[in-house]
């Protein structure tokens, strides 16, 4: 028995939608070996649908399954933890787990700990300088402006070279913020200082928020417990909110922001501040 | 009347605008509103700045009601979460449109709306650092297109386009002053080096800068009348009761500082009130005593709705039983832009001609005639029998700041 019922016309419409993801794959695995890339997974609904579509897509097409590729903030929800411990076991998911351990072991793996930039590694202190920061210290919070460049794009960005990846596949979608309104399907992005050549592939690009939510429950596909206890984006522990007590599901998906939960909000009220003169 | 809508401009000054009497015409679309407006002549905010005025304005609360805290406490109750106790939860539409950091849903402002917007994600330039009325307004008339007005809908609008940094557009400044021929980066540049240092020291900039301030005021006039415009397109207008007032006015030198600091005086704290389409005193003006603390409640009453209990104001209307009292302010009494866990409170209470502050920083206490001096220039403190009464009236809120 599925999780919820649709009726025939929603069915085909999400088989369509998974047919076209399968389709970008197609594409990926036309340019690159399945070595060559990387599934990024956050053990969010995302990027865990983009998994369970790569996966139906390589049992079908008889090839292995990429690797998978997370990353550690320093900051995660151990539910998030679960999620990808579980089910890289269970779907035989090889996962790679990357982190700035520089960066964790100057703040002690404390939040909020002030990391002094004289502390981190040449790699890091040149990330830093690169981002234009010229502050002696900084508080280790992962998605403050210097913190999400250190532990996520520099580790992305460190992994994908170490590993020789020439392509990785993202799950996001066009409806979750309007930055990404025009994201195409794939896009090669040209080495710059610090950063390798590499293709960014997206299938689930074309899936809305509620999409995901009616494939995932019509599927039975696995979901971390806390969209169900009411949060509708997960990101770092203390910078995710829920946005209401009901899941994630039942929420207003169409009329409210998927991201309010999520504080880019503490980043950009404090910017406005700053602007308007009061930090 | 079936809507209500509270508009609230950020850090407008009573004395710009023509009904009260400014002569120079920068306000013409507000003035025109008073032939069906109640105009409150005494109307208070509750505290000089945001922080501290809106939770008068919209918890009809006081900010030593709670400890100091970035974010609102979930002690306070919005008026927008009493209207759905009250009311039932589907029975009034609630939407909010505004974009200042200090009220948006970081902060904790966004609890309790069916639509909650607080520009926080948009982009904006340095010079003009949040999203101005026209383009509120656009929110506005696609979310008034989107819902059944035919239902009672309640909307807080707030503008920040007088808010410092100055920096107006040319056609606005020639309304003021054709003389003024500062680009863009200068004015910015004044607004770094001068309000942001509360440099008082030459008249002439202070003056200047009341100035620029001034065409912001002839900008958010304009963008007013569009947002009417806006009400009367969707046919909300005749059905709506408008309660326009500030958070708090803006200070040009009157008492050594620039901006809106913790400071307790008439450039700050009395501010312009009007509501139009009142149930009384429609084109009359209203002399009693109000305070920010009293729009909840009187949101409520519009409804018919039953008073909150948490609420610390009272109903505007009707006006015969409105409480004869004295109003009280209170916030923390910083001196500069940022506010410092250091800074001490600062209170005051005005009962009748009289006004009494009390900074604890100083531990000083300043008492004003505000019928011989209404710019609060004479400190009359040793007036003892007219300061002892306030002063006893104001004692038992010096130091309840709960920690």
């Amino acid at each position: 028995m599925p999780k919820i019922n649709l009726g025939a016309e929603r069915i085909k419409q999400l088989n369509d939608k998974i047919a076209k993801s399968k389709e970008i794959f197609q594409q990926a695995f036309d340019r690159f070996s399945v070595r060559e890339t990387r599934l990024i997974w956050s053990g969010g609904k995302d990027s865990t649908l983009t998994l369970w579509i790569c996966r139906q897509y390589c049992r079908e097409k008889g090839i292995e399954l990429p690797k998978a590729f997370t990353i550690d903030e320093g900051d995660a929800f151990v539910e998030i933890d679960a999620m990808l411990h579980t089910y890289a076991r269970e779907w035989g998911v090889s996962l790679d787990w990357g982190r700035n351990e520089d960066v964790l072991k100057a703040a002690n793996h404390t939040l909020d700990a002030e990391v002094q930039v004289a502390d981190l590694n040449e790699r890091n202190q040149a990330e830093i300088k690169r981002i234009g920061f010229d502050l002696k210290a900084f508080p280790f919070e992962a998605e403050s402006y210097v913190g999400n460049h250190l532990m996520k794009t520099v580790v992305f960005n460190t992994y994908i070279e170490d590993n020789a990846v020439k392509a990785v596949f993202q799950g996001l979608r066009w409806d979750e913020q309007k930055a990404r309104a025009k994201d195409p399907f794939f896009e090669d992005v040209e080495a710059a200082e610090l950063t390798p050549a590499h293709t960014r592939w997206r299938p689930i690009l074309h899936f809305t928020e509620r999409d995901i939510w009616d494939t995932t429950l019509y599927f039975d596909i696995p979901y971390c417990p806390l969209y169900e206890k009411g949060y509708r984006s997960l990101g770092a522990k203390t910078t995710s909110l829920k946005s209401s007590d009901v899941p994630a599901w039942e929420q207003d998906l169409e009329n409210t922001e998927e991201r309010a939960g999520r504080r880019q909000d503490k980043e950009k009220t404090m910017a406005r501040l700053r602007q308007l003169g009061y930090m | 009347m079936k809507h209500v809508i509270l508009f609230t401009i950020d850090a407008l000054r009573r004395d710009t605008l023509g009904l009260y009497g400014n002569t120079q015409g920068f306000t013409p679309f507000l003035d025109s509103l008073t032939v069906d407006s109640a105009v409150f002549t005494h109307a208070h905010s509750v505290a000089p700045y945001t922080q501290a005025s809106f939770p008068g304005i919209l918890t009809s609360t006081y900010l030593f009601d709670t400890p100091r805290e970035q974010k609102l406490s979930e002690k306070r109750t919005l008026i927008c979460e009493a209207l759905k106790r009250r009311a039932g939860v589907n029975e009034i539409t609630t939407a909010a449109f505004h974009s200042n950091p200090y009220l948006s849903g970081y902060f904790g402002w966004n609890r309790g709306w069916d639509t909650f917007y607080d520009s926080m994600q948009d982009e904006v330039e340095d010079m003009s650092p949040y999203i101005n009325g026209n383009a509120i307004n656009q929110k506005i008339d696609a979310w008034l297109g989107s819902v059944d007005t035919g239902k009672p809908l309640f909307l807080w609008v707030h503008y920040m386009d007088v808010h410092e940094p100055y920096v107006p557009q040319r056609r606005y400044i020639d309304r003021v002053d054709g003389s003024i021929k500062l680009s863009r980066e200068q004015m910015f540049a004044l607004f770094k080096e001068v309000v942001l240092a509360r440099d008082v020291s030459n008249p002439q900039t202070v003056q200047l800068l009341r100035k620029l301030y001034q065409a912001h005021v002839c900008e958010v006039d304009e963008y007013a009348r569009q947002l009417f415009t806006v009400l009367e397109k969707h046919s909300v207008l005749p059905d709506s009761t408008v309660i326009i007032t500030t958070d708090h006015g803006e200070e040009f030198g009157e008492h050594g500082g620039l901006s809106h600091d913790g400071k307790m005086y008439a450039e700050l704290v009395h501010v312009p009130q009007l509501i139009v389409n009142a149930p009384e005193k429609r084109g009359e003006s209203c002399d009693t005593l109000v305070s920010g603390l009293d729009i909840p409640p009187t949101i409520l009453e519009l409804y018919g709705l039953e008073p909150e209990q948490s609420f610390q104001g009272s109903s505007l209307f009707p006006l015969s039983r409105y409480p004869e009292k004295g109003l009280y302010g209170e916030a923390v009494g910083k001196l500069a832009h940022k506010i410092k866990e250091t800074d001490k409170p600062a209170y005051y209470y005005r009962e009748g001609q009289w006004k009494v502050i009390y900074r604890q920083e100083e531990y000083s206490w300043e008492l004003y005639d505000l019928d011989e001096d209404p710019q609060e220039q004479c400190n009359r403190i040793g007036n003892v029998e007219a300061a002892e009464g306030l002063k006893h009236a104001l004692e038992p809120r010096i130091g309840r700041e709960p920690i």
